[in-house]
């Protein structure tokens, strides 16, 4: 690899931990510190567009159809969004690893029942499906975090099957069962620990699909529901006004667009990394 | 001969993923428990939901009841609406068209603008316009399809009032749509077609081209880009599911008259034979287009064709 390829891509390393930095420092220091309530308004200063003084506080991001501060809701809306969405991605990690592995390792029946299933789950637009379960079940936060997590995992298993495929060919695997090692034991010592590297990085990668999608079915009024902000509810209900407050929806994209963007930036180096180290 | 037999195991697992699909939406239903409570209105009298159940039929066996699901469907019957009384499978067909011109026309102006910024930049690369192209893609991928049509909207129809926000019958009602959904496939179809088509321009038939004295322009569109495809042609089937899921939501922004539409409108009103109904057709575009994709596979790359 080339001398000015490794600087630029460290740039975009150094560019994605500054958007992520700064987005998590945001959604947790603004529930802490921001003196204004994310949930309860003033009536008299409904839709003041940013950087207007009302009384004694200062609003800069404006205030909604209610009067609330905008900074202080997307500073909550974020961190709601971006838990349930890390919450989801953990879920759907460890299912899909343990699945994959065990498809990987196993192999046989087992093996075709599981990729079948990968088949199946992304078959359907996931979108669709989020609906259909939610709409089931009821829109609440707990809800959304399951059926976010259960519907995410099917790409993790297909990785960690592939990769279990080459690690159970190694030599060690076979020294290992000499040893009388049972399958289990097996799988998640020896190994899972040569498949969370390219885990975590696909891991980073799919953050920004998950974000985008739980940002939508907030936009579709089936996420969480109202009065708590999330990223995408924020819009949705920003856009019925968005004649005369377009800051509304313009500052939680925005702040998707940092997320996803340092997400993939992030992702992307990982995998250039990961790639000039093999070679 | 192996082509064939790769293609008829391919249509084998696609029938698979369907009958899976069906049960998948079917047992959905029964996850709270009873389904006639679910669908009727949240006001139903005791006497309401029992009538309502042994209408449907959910005093069947699940088997049973999964049974005819399964037999009814195959005959192209996929209940009846409950809002509207008619047909699921009229609804549908009723609005495939409005949601296969948006989806199309998405798919092809980002595809053949895709290909072109791609190449662009895998011929250029590392020049500033590989630069500009990458953050182009970079931004592209970034932002929800719901908000970069509301962008639109703002810029387009409320301050210059050059197209219309909502609505669907000419072509200035397709323009903003047609942008929105597309703009993350543009951004994918770049990278993809950037990174495959480097990796192609490094092998060893390139560098006789280029020795030939070739120019770099015929090489790319006589040489590496048929190869290149081969991935970049792959991956188009994966991304269907999402190009459908994102159809949904411009819809509803556009008022667009679509199956995307139809889907929300049902899941909000609680009319889940409509909802099982876009969801089956949904996973048998993705099936049907991925069983496409594997035919045109097989011809771009004879090594499996032997």
């Amino acid at each position: 690899m080339t001398g000015s390829l490794r600087i630029k891509g460290n740039e975009d390393a150094a560019l994605a931990v500054v958007l992520l930095v700064a987005a998590v420092a945001f959604c947790i220091l603004v529930p802490l510190a921001w003196p204004l309530d994310p949930l309860r308004g003033d009536i008299s200063a409904t839709f003041k567009p940013p950087m207007t003084v009302v009384g004694d506080s200062l609003h800069p991001l404006g205030t909604d159809q209610l009067g609330r501060d905008l900074l202080a809701r997307l500073g909550l809306g974020t961190l709601v969004s971006f838990g349930i969405v890390l919450i989801a991605a953990l879920i759907s990690v460890v299912l899909g690893t343990a699945l994959g592995m065990i498809a990987g390792y196993y192999g046989g029946w087992v093996d075709a029942l599981i990729m079948r299933l990968v088949d199946i789950q992304l078959a359907v637009p996931f979108i669709l499906l989020i609906l259909l379960l939610v709409s089931v079940l009821g829109p609440s936060m707990t809800n959304l975090v399951i059926v976010l997590g259960l519907t995410g995992w099917a790409i993790f298993a297909r990785v960690a099957r592939g990769r279990t495929l080459e690690v159970r060919e190694l030599e060690y695997i076979d020294a290992s069962r000499a040893m009388g090692l049972s399958d289990m034991t097996i799988i998640f010592r020896h190994v899972l620990p040569n498949i969370i590297g390219p885990q975590t990085v696909l891991l980073t990668l799919d953050l920004p699909r998950l974000i985008i999608l739980e940002a939508s079915v907030g936009f579709l009024g089936l996420g969480v529901q109202p009065p708590m902000p999330t990223l995408g509810n924020l819009i949705g209900e920003g856009r019925s006004v968005i004649l005369i407050a377009n800051w509304l929806v313009l500052y939680p994209g925005l702040m998707i667009g940092a997320l996803v963007i340092g997400c993939n930036l992030l992702g992307d180096w990982l995998v250039r990394r990961a790639e000039s180290k093999v070679s | 001969m192996k082509g064939l037999r790769f293609l008829l195991s391919r249509a084998a697992q696609g029938l698979i993923v369907m009958f899976g699909v069906s049960a998948l939406v079917f047992f959905a239903l029964f996850l709270t428990g009873d389904p006639a409570v679910l669908m009727m209105a949240p006001d139903s009298t005791a006497a309401e939901i029992d009538a309502f159940r042994e209408a449907m039929g959910f005093d069947d066996p699940i088997i049973v009841q999964y049974g005819r699901f399964l037999v009814d469907a195959l005959q192209g019957d996929l209940g009846s609406s409950l809002r509207y009384s008619r047909p699921a499978m009229d609804l549908l067909t009723e609005r495939l068209g409005a949601t296969a011109l948006l989806a199309l026309s998405a798919l092809l102006w980002s595809s053949l603008l895709g290909f072109l910024l791609g190449a662009i930049a895998a011929v250029r690369k590392n020049s500033p316009i590989d630069f500009a192209i990458r953050v182009i893609s970079l931004l592209g991928q970034a932002v929800p399809v719901f908000w970069l049509a509301l962008m639109l909207i703002i810029l387009f129809s409320l301050n210059l009032r050059w197209l219309p926000s909502s609505g669907y019958g000419s072509l200035s009602h397709l323009v903003m749509p047609s942008v929105a959904l597309g703009a993350y496939y543009l951004s994918a179809i770049t990278r993809l077609v950037r990174s495959s088509l480097i990796e192609t321009l490094g092998e060893n038939y390139v560098r006789t081209a280029r020795a030939k004295g070739l120019t770099e322009w015929r090489i790319v569109v006589r040489h590496a880009l048929r190869n290149a495809m081969i991935p970049v042609v792959t991956l188009q089937g994966m991304y269907l599911a999402s190009l459908m899921g994102g159809a949904l939501v411009t819809e509803i922004i556009f008022a667009w008259p679509g199956i995307g539409r139809l889907a929300v409108e049902a899941i909000q009103n609680r009319d889940f034979p409509v909802v099982q109904a876009v969801v089956l057709f949904a996973a048998l575009v993705f099936v049907v287009a991925n069983f496409l994709v594997d035919v045109a596979y097989t011809w771009l790359n004879p090594r499996i064709r032997l």
